[in-house]
């Protein structure tokens, strides 16, 4: 069973995420500032933080950081700022994810579980010489089985080798066009729109979010990408 | 160094230096400039003191000759006992200066050397050379002078032989005996020394001691000029200076004009230096009377006019020096120009007809100068008939023009330039004014004020706007906490069982309007920030036909759900555009989920994509569900939507964010409403 810390100022959101874990079967820990956040770290055993950035006393970055310190338990930051910045700032400091207000439950707890399978994960499946991984998402060439974050997700067979490219070349943008002729090993001759769908398929079965993905990520006018590091 | 320039101590000590050393450069330099003949002429016989030694001499042989005359007529009356019964007496005298006469001529007692003779050169009347000498070769050069005799006295003639009187008026009675025709030749040698002391041999002895002391004089007059020169030069840059004061002090001399002071100053100079040119002329001539040269007081006089000519010298100089100085000074204070009277006047005169021709009317301006230049031209035309100079005059008056037109012309064209720059959006420009024609400056200044006033006006509204957008997100931050709280208990509701039937309807309402107010200040912070420009754009190089491909994938299946057909049209290949590739898919998002929302069911959506002429035009057409009872432009305003009432999910900022994100990437985005079709179309610059 995982202990949660929940971290709001805002009495009624921890309630709320506090049903909602509940009822997931996490049990929680709740704390309304900066400062609470971090002693309630040190006397329970927790197994994730969500803290809420803009509070009083103590705010979330420098919590983070505080934790970060002694601790490699994973924190999603809760945020009310949409701008990349703060995104950016918040991830630098050690946090894992962010999820910005106003949230939908279903997303905290897909984002919870996600980041709790990786932390318990120990090290994960062994490195095989045919497995290839970018962040949560893992690929046995050998078997032909795709795992995220351990979950293991169906996939057609275009949609596998499309994967299968963008993860070979982390980091490396490819085209419609290049990833059609790669993948189908014929000219595109206009064709290849299709591929663009096919991404949007793979996304929406990879990410939580396929409006704002983490890892396959749409470079718009240019192509596709897997976040290198991700 | 500043010490020492300011040192009184040393200023008046240069003082007395310069005075001092310019009255011995005057001392020296009057001996010089009378012991200059000594250099200047090749014997001591051509000075002048020598001639007028010799002419002297001439008449006292002259008149001892008419003496001697006068003697024989005389004895001759008492020997034929006609003489007057004192005549003895007078004859004894006679005889008596005879004697001294003879006695002065003699070979022993001077260097003078004679002969008479009749005049046509045969008898010799008397001579003090010896019988072998010739007097040719004896004397230096040889003198003549003729004259003629009338009963004892002299009827002069020059040199040149021509009769000062005519026989008949010497002798109005025209008495018998014819006159006596008589031709002298006289001379000195060119050696003379002390063996014979007379005139001569004083003025060779002078003349001997001006060429040994010639250089002495110069030698000591250069040296003190040099030293009078340092003086001045001390004097000039001590000039002004002053301990304790910064800057440079100013005299009751420099209150006076400086041209008027120059006037009086160098008049004083030119004065002082006629006077001491003169003193000379005159020491040299009282040097060259014998008499004077030989008696004692002559020497203590001849001192003191020398002492003299010396305090002349240099009182010239200190005017010259006191003249310098202010000049100095006012070019050091920089107020030459502002302390002559001269440059005054002539400055006031410009500046009045400077101001004149200012302000005068440009009309006025144009026929005056018009009028003028055709008078100047026919002038130097019917002139130039009579002399080439004229034809020159008319083409510097051409090339005046040119370059006065070209003045002009130049000046229009920067007034142009920088009319076209604020005209082309950039209110910070200032037009450069310098060296442009007045009437043309006043204009560019009044622009200038109007750029600067309206940048002002921009910037203030820039300020506000961007006050806005923070307002904006503030609240929109604040909002967004209790709305994560209503969602989330929305949420809750749902899962929950109710007893009441209407109850789930009741929450499905609130669930959709808790879903409306998150898109809406979504939409709100995000139309803010596009519009205000705050929000970072990178253009790159981006694939128009990928981005459509990515955003149709995106929107397909939405629009499908509402029977829509989209139909794109793509030119061949790729089409490349410089823009930010979040932003352009905002925008085409936005277009797409418009069309989602009112587009009427069944119908098709166009889109297409077109090049030329470096830009890039993207259209999408659909027809509208509702009848669009709004102008084009006023889609485009915040919260306006083609039908008035809020029922629908848009929040009425779509297009809004849409043209803001176009422009902010130097795209255009432009809406036309044709009935119920509706077509936007985004304007890209082309990427190659």
């Amino acid at each position: 069973m995982y202990t949660i810390l929940i971290c709001d100022d805002d009495r009624d959101i921890v309630s709320a995420l506090d049903i909602y874990l509940t009822s997931e079967g996490y049990q929680t820990v709740k704390a309304y500032d900066g400062r609470e956040a971090i002693r309630a770290a040190e006397t329970h055993e927790v197994h994730l933080i969500l803290m809420d950035i803009m509070m009083p006393e103590l705010d979330g970055i420098r919590a983070t950081a505080r934790l970060r310190e002694g601790s490699n338990v994973p924190i999603i930051l809760l945020t009310a700022k949409s701008e990349d910045t703060d995104k950016i700032l918040g991830l630098n400091i050690g946090a894992d994810d962010y999820i910005t207000k106003p949230f939908n439950p279903l997303e905290v707890i897909a984002r919870v579980k996600s980041q709790l399978r990786r932390y318990t994960a120990l090290g994960g499946a062994e490195k095989g010489p045919g497995l290839i991984t970018a962040g949560p998402i893992a690929m046995d060439d050998g078997a032909k089985v795709v795992t995220v974050d351990g979950e293991p997700i169906s996939l057609t067979p275009i949609e596998y080798n499309i994967l299968r490219l963008l993860l070979s070349h982390p980091g490396q943008v490819f085209s419609s066009t290049q990833i059609y002729e790669q993948v189908w090993n014929d000219p595109a001759y206009g064709s290849e729109n299709t591929v663009a769908v096919h991404i949007r398929h793979l996304r929406e079965k990879i990410e939580i979010n396929p409006a704002e993905p983490r890892y396959l990520k749409v470079v718009w006018g240019l192509g596709y990408k897997i976040e290198k590091g991700a | 160094m500043k010490k020492l320039q300011c040192s009184t101590a040393a200023k008046v000590c240069a003082v007395l230096v310069l005075l001092a050393a310019a009255f011995g450069a005057g001392v020296f330099g009057v001996r010089a400039l009378i012991s200059s003949v000594s250099i200047t002429r090749s014997s001591w016989q051509y000075s002048s003191r020598f001639y007028s030694a010799i002419d002297e001499r001439r008449r006292d042989l002259v008149e001892g000759i008419e003496l001697s005359q006068t003697l024989e007529e005389l004895e001759k009356q008492i020997a034929e006992g006609t003489a007057n019964p004192l005549a003895y007496a007078d004859a004894e005298a006679l005889r008596e200066e005879k004697a001294r006469v003879e006695e002065r001529f003699s070979r022993q007692n001077t260097w003078f050397r004679f002969r008479l003779l009749t005049d046509d050169g045969q008898t010799l009347l008397g001579t003090n050379l010896k019988d072998d000498e010739a007097i040719s070769r004896t004397v230096k050069e040889m003198h003549y002078f003729s004259f003629e005799l009338w009963d004892g006295s002299v009827n002069y003639d020059s040199e040149t032989g021509d009769l000062g009187l005519s026989p008949s008026d010497a002798n109005p009675e025209g008495e018998t005996a014819p006159p006596m025709k008589l031709v002298l030749e006289y001379g000195v040698p060119e050696k003379v020394d002390d063996s014979i002391q007379d005139e001569f041999s004083q003025i060779w002895r002078l003349w001997d001691m001006d060429r040994s002391s010639f250089d002495q004089y110069l030698t000591g007059f250069l040296n003190l000029g040099a030293l009078t020169l340092l003086a001045l030069i001390w004097i000039l840059w001590t000039a002004g200076h002053k301990s304790g004061a910064e800057e440079i002090v100013l005299t009751w001399q420099e209150r006076i004009f400086f041209d008027v002071y120059a006037v009086i100053m160098i008049a004083a100079i030119v004065f002082l230096a006629f006077c001491t040119v003169g003193l000379a002329e005159q020491l040299y001539w009282s040097s060259a009377s014998v008499y004077a040269a030989q008696s004692e007081s002559y020497t203590s006089f001849y001192n003191l006019g020398v002492a003299g000519a010396g305090a002349l010298f240099a009182a010239g100089v200190g005017c010259a020096a006191l003249l310098l100085r202010t000049f100095a000074v006012r070019v050091k204070a920089r107020c030459l120009g502002k302390t002559t009277l001269l440059c005054r006047v002539a400055a006031w005169m410009a500046r009045t007809i400077h101001d004149f021709v200012r302000f005068l009317p440009f009309t006025w301006k144009m026929v005056l100068g018009f009028g003028g230049y055709t008078v100047c031209t026919l002038w130097l035309i019917t002139q130039g008939r009579y002399g080439g100079g004229f034809i020159l005059m008319y083409f510097c008056l051409q090339l005046v023009l040119l370059f006065f037109l070209a003045w002009w012309a130049y000046g229009y064209y920067r007034l142009r330039q920088g009319t076209k720059t604020i005209a082309g959006g950039d209110l910070e420009y200032q037009i450069d004014t310098t060296r442009m024609p007045y009437d043309l400056r006043l204009q560019a200044e009044d622009l200038n004020n109007i750029s600067v006033g309206l940048a002002g006006a921009l910037d203030e509204k820039m300020k506000s706007e961007r006050f806005k957008a923070e307002l904006i997100t503030n609240v929109s931050h604040d909002l967004k906490t209790p709305l994560t709280s209503i969602i989330n208990y929305v949420n809750l509701l749902k899962s929950t069982q109710q007893t009441d039937p209407k109850a789930a309807e009741y929450i499905e309402v609130l669930d959709r309007k808790s879903q409306r107010l998150k898109k809406l200040t979504e939409d709100l912070v995000e139309a803010s920030k596009a519009s205000t420009g705050v929000l970072s754009v990178t253009r790159e190089k981006i694939g128009m036909g990928q981005l459509i491909d990515q955003a149709l994938a995106e929107w397909e299946e939405k629009l499908s759900d509402r029977k829509l057909t989209l139909v794109s049209t793509l030119p061949e290949g790729e089409t490349w555009v410089y823009a930010d590739g979040r932003h352009l898919w905002r925008v085409i998002d936005n277009l797409l989920s418009n069309c989602a929302k009112y587009a009427m069911e069944g119908t098709r959506i166009y889109l297409d994509l077109e090049r030329g002429k470096g830009q890039v035009a993207l259209s999408v057409k659909n027809i509208s569900r509702d009848p669009l009872n709004v102008p084009a432009e006023r889609l485009m305003e915040r919260f306006v939507r083609g039908e008035e009432s809020r029922s629908t999910e848009g929040s009425g900022l779509g297009l809004s964010i849409a043209r803001s994100l176009t422009e902010l990437q130097g795209g255009t985005f432009d809406l036309a409403v044709d009935g119920d079709l509706f077509k936007a179309i985004v304007t890209l610059p082309q990427a190659n």
